[in-house]
């Protein structure tokens, strides 16, 4: 009892605390400085805001996202952040539409230390704007128990039609992911601006919601899956790796007919208030501590290639969603076409009014 | 005092600027076409086609009033006897009860409603009840049931108030006075108390009715990613999509719908309180 | 017959009081316990309440959520009764006028007022944070606050504050200490709806904020996809906070009138 009511005091002086800032930062670089950060929910390690913190006396403000496309929408309008943490295909929109800021390489003296694979993407061919944060694949999380290797390995991403598990997988809830199942499952490239195959993908996606009964998430499958609340589930491979690391049971296949390669990238918008302290930051998440606090913490593969080799090997060795799959001709990277996004925006919406429907 | 008169002006400034201003704003974006800008814009009624003529949407709107119904309904069998029973308390029992049914009230919703996801999980303690009976699998969280749930358990204790309050007000007379003209307690009930609190049941209908149409976060913590209801529809469009001029139509559609189901609400109960007043 | 009653009355409260407080009580257990599991309790442990307290976010959202309550509430207090006070004596068409719009939050589905804000806001470029949010608060609150002094200014005498200035009293004595006093339960009632609407409000905040800034019901909407027995143990907090104020105003007039009974006895 008495400690119930200890803690409860310490709220209190909590409460009273945070409403006058506490001026520990003194002495520090950035002591009373601010960092706009939009990042992903859960994708932070426990201590990487507070130790940036501490190191160099700024205070960090977070929000948090849950699909690019309502990011987007925020940065769009006019909120300053200092730090996005958007994925390759809206990277490409964000610099399409003027959005960015080009980095300064002479504040930022992490490059070498990242991950060859994910540098100069596509989107970014010489790192002029963005700095890799996570990056990986996107397959099937599956119960080994319920489900067989070779369904798997015959029916690719159809196993998502496959009857046999009807009321039994998860989709998840991203526009692009979506469509990008549905296309490889067709044998379509992902980065299709076909209106036929589109179409056939958004039947796909219709007679999956219509005759599977599947469950539309996001961060919920991470949890269910670990407690293998269902057979099978559409998943980005870090989540996968949380999910084994927790459940030996789950198992993580990437069809043959190929994936997403995805990577996920902090850049600085163009109404930026603080810049500097933004480089701090990317600087700081990709060093070897910051990185092994996210990477471990979250499960996402880091780009940083010390911290990525000793998790392999260490924490989460063994299991095959942690380190992406290369080499596979199937494999692809998202490109930003506005006309499309808008097709695919369009269809999903009516994916999901029709899953609810169903 | 002519004098403080002039003490609401401010206030008609502000709900210019705070209530009208953003309601004409609304009523522009559903009308006109034009990203999401301002400057350069166009008149167009595509928004509302779009959704009139699409099904989809059309099913998620019925959906949407269909379980609001059921929810009222529900609110009203459970709310009546509890509101019944505590107007008949002693005043000192009266003022607890409400005090008790009023106390969850304080307490945020959302975190409310995040707790029965605790409860009704896989394996969780409503899993293990049902299971005394033989029903330990039945799948509980993520189905409409449960989002229903969600809904009675947030809105309850408006109906219940209401039904309450307007019980209380009620002329405790006239049932000594139907007891005296030889009515047994049914014919009491269905023809002086039941009549007479109906107020109480119609501004408790509007009280549950109207935010369980609009309601989105209980479908969504409670209903799963695969259950759409119109509020769902609105925000998604807000926060994902990114088109507020169709956003602002469905938005504008739910106000009208909403408006016209509480004008009839009210004008059944003038109606009623109409013969009330003839029959007294 | 009459006892039969009584008893499925009993029981139909139990039954009731269990529902409310089901989830509730749920929530405070699980804020205890060892493990992260939501349905298994495994043990006793602190450990929800530590990550809490060393959880900078959840606490801000926290003094967020108190702080944006208690001004919305006092201001909205203000206001309204001022311009209650204003439109009682108003003429027809200003009456009607705005208490047709004060209606409009009141009447509309919450999610097209916030819609309505967020567009607002946006157009005209006012930057999204805690003060767009407090306006918003104030902007739902206030009309509460109105439609309950409302009917209290009605019951008054409307000569009443003119016999007051006939008396000699300035227009702003006959306000506050005659008008004022006489509508109080009112103004206490709209109060406490004021406090209670802000204190519980999720989708118009949910649309108006920005910067970071998020109170408690943004907060838990956003953590609630994944399992967190932290959001357990910040509704354990807020329960005994609520419980803890709602003690003190329902303690605090009865030591009051105590007390004024002494002294009378005093006095006499």
């Amino acid at each position: 009892m008495k400690k119930l009511l200890a803690s409860f005091l310490a709220a209190a002086t909590v409460i009273s605390m945070t409403g006058c800032s506490s001026n520990s930062g003194e002495g520090k670089p950035y002591a009373g400085q601010e960092l706009h950060l939009y990042n992903w929910g859960e994708y932070m390690g426990e201590n990487l805001i507070s130790d940036f913190e501490d190191l160099t006396g700024a205070t960090v403000v977070v929000d948090y996202f849950d699909s690019n496309e309502a990011m987007y929408i925020r940065v769009a309008n006019g909120e300053p952040y200092d730090i996005l943490v958007p994925s390759d295909y809206m990277i490409e929109r964000l610099l399409q539409e003027d959005l960015l800021q080009p980095l300064d390489k002479s504040k930022l003296n992490c490059m070498d230390l990242l991950v060859e694979g994910v540098k100069g993407l596509p989107y970014d061919p010489n790192n002029d704007y963005s700095v890799p944060y996570f990056w990986g694949t996107v397959g099937i999380v599956y119960d080994k128990t319920k489900v067989s290797e070779e369904d798997l390995q015959r029916e690719g991403f159809n196993i998502f039609l496959d009857t046999k598990y009807k009321g039994d997988i998860y989709l998840y809830d991203s526009e692009r992911d979506s469509f990008m199942m549905a296309l490889k499952a067709l044998g379509y490239s992902m980065n299709t601006s076909d209106p036929n195959e589109l179409n056939e993908a958004y039947e796909w996606l219709l007679q999956c919601v219509e005759t599977m009964d599947p469950e539309i998430v996001t961060d919920e499958i991470i949890d269910n899956m670990a407690q293998g609340r269902k057979a099978l589930g559409l998943v980005y491979s870090g989540d996968a790796t949380y999910i084994m690391s927790e459940n030996e049971n789950m198992g993580y296949f990437i069809p043959e007919s190929g994936t997403n390669l995805w990577s996920d990238a902090m850049v600085i918008p163009k109404n930026a208030a603080n810049p500097d302290l933004a480089h701090e930051f990317i600087n700081y998440v990709s060093s070897y501590d910051g990185a092994m606090d996210n990477s471990s913490f979250v499960g996402y593969t880091s780009a940083n290639q010390q911290v990525m080799d000793e998790l392999a090997n260490g924490d989460f060795a063994g299991i095959n969603a942690y380190l992406p799959r290369t080499g596979n001709p199937n494999d692809e990277v998202f490109k930003y076409d506005e006309e499309t996004r808008k097709t695919i925006s369009d269809l999903f919406s009516r994916v999901k009014i029709a899953a609810s429907n169903a | 005092m002519k004098k403080f008169s002039q003490l609401a002006w401010p206030y008609l400034i502000w709900v210019i600027l705070m209530i009208l201003l953003p309601m004409l704003l609304i009523l522009f974006y559903a009308f006109t076409n034009s990203g999401n800008g301002i400057i350069n814009f166009s008149f167009t009624l595509e928004h509302f086609i779009k959704f009139f003529t699409d099904q989809d949407f059309l099913l998620v709107l019925w959906r949407s009033l269909e379980i609001a119904i059921k929810t009222t309904i529900i609110c009203v069998l459970l709310g009546y006897p509890i509101g019944y029973f505590i107007a008949r308390s002693s005043d000192k029992m009266r003022n607890f009860w409400v005090l008790v049914i009023t106390l969850p009230m304080w307490i945020n919703m959302l975190v409310r409603t995040y707790a029965w996801i605790g409860i009704l999980s896989d394996g969780g303690i409503a899993q293990s009840f049902l299971g005394l009976f033989g029903l330990g699998d039945t799948e509980l969280l993520y189905t409409e049931g449960s989002v229903l749930l969600g809904m009675v358990y947030n809105f309850l204790p408006f109906m219940i108030l209401q039904i309450n309050t307007a019980l209380c007000k009620m002329d405790k007379s006239l049932l000594e006075a139907s007891h005296d003209l030889g009515a047994n307690r049914f014919q009491t009930f269905w023809r002086v108390t039941f009549p007479l609190s109906l107020s109480g049941v119609v501004s408790g209908i509007t009280l549950v009715f109207l935010p369980a149409v609009s309601s989105f976060f209980i479908p969504k913590l409670l209903g799963g990613g695969s259950y759409f209801l119109i509020g769902n529809v609105i925000e998604n469009q807000f926060i994902t999509v990114g088109e507020w001029n169709f956003g602002s139509a469905i938005s504008m559609i739910m106000a009208v719908i909403m408006m016209v189901c509480m004008y009839a609400i009210r004008k059944i109960d003038e109606r009623n309180a109409g013969r009330g007043k003839e029959k007294a | 017959m009459k006892k039969d009653k009584r008893i499925i009355g009993k029981i139909l409260m139990v039954l009731a009081v269990l529902f409310f407080y089901l989830p509730i009580i749920f929530m405070v257990i699980f804020s205890f316990n060892e493990s992260k599991s939501l349905t298994n309790f495994t043990g006793f442990s602190m450990q929800w309440y530590e990550s809490l307290f060393n959880n900078r976010e959840m606490m801000e959202s926290l003094s967020t959520t108190v702080s944006i309550a208690l001004i919305a509430t006092v201001v909205s207090t203000v206001v309204g009764t001022i311009s209650a006070i204003g439109l009682s004596k108003s003429g027809k068409i200003m009456k009607s006028v705005v208490m047709q719009l004060n209606d409009f939050p009141i009447m509309n589905p919450e999610i097209v007022t916030a819609i309505g804000l967020m567009l607002l806001f946006i157009t005209f470029g006012v930057k999204r944070g805690y003060m767009t949010m407090l306006l918003a608060h104030i902007c739902f609150c206030t009309p509460y606050v109105i439609l309950s002094v409302m009917p209290k200014i009605r019951s008054l005498d409307p000569n009443l504050s003119d016999a007051a200035m006939d008396l000699g009293a300035t227009p702003w004595q006959a306000l506050t200490k005659v008008l004022v006093p006489q509508i109080m339960p009112g103004i206490v009632s709209g109060a406490l709806i004021a406090f209670t609407m802000s204190f519980d409000d999720f989708i118009i905040s949910y649309f108006v904020t920005g910067g970071g800034v998020k109170n408690l019901s943004i907060m838990v909407y956003t953590m609630s996809k994944r399992v967190n027995p932290t959001i357990n143990a910040i509704s354990t907090l807020v329960v005994v906070l609520i419980t803890v104020v709602l003690l003190v105003i329902n303690i605090v007039p009865l030591i009051k009138s105590r007390r004024e009974k002494k002294n009378e006895k005093v006095v006499s």
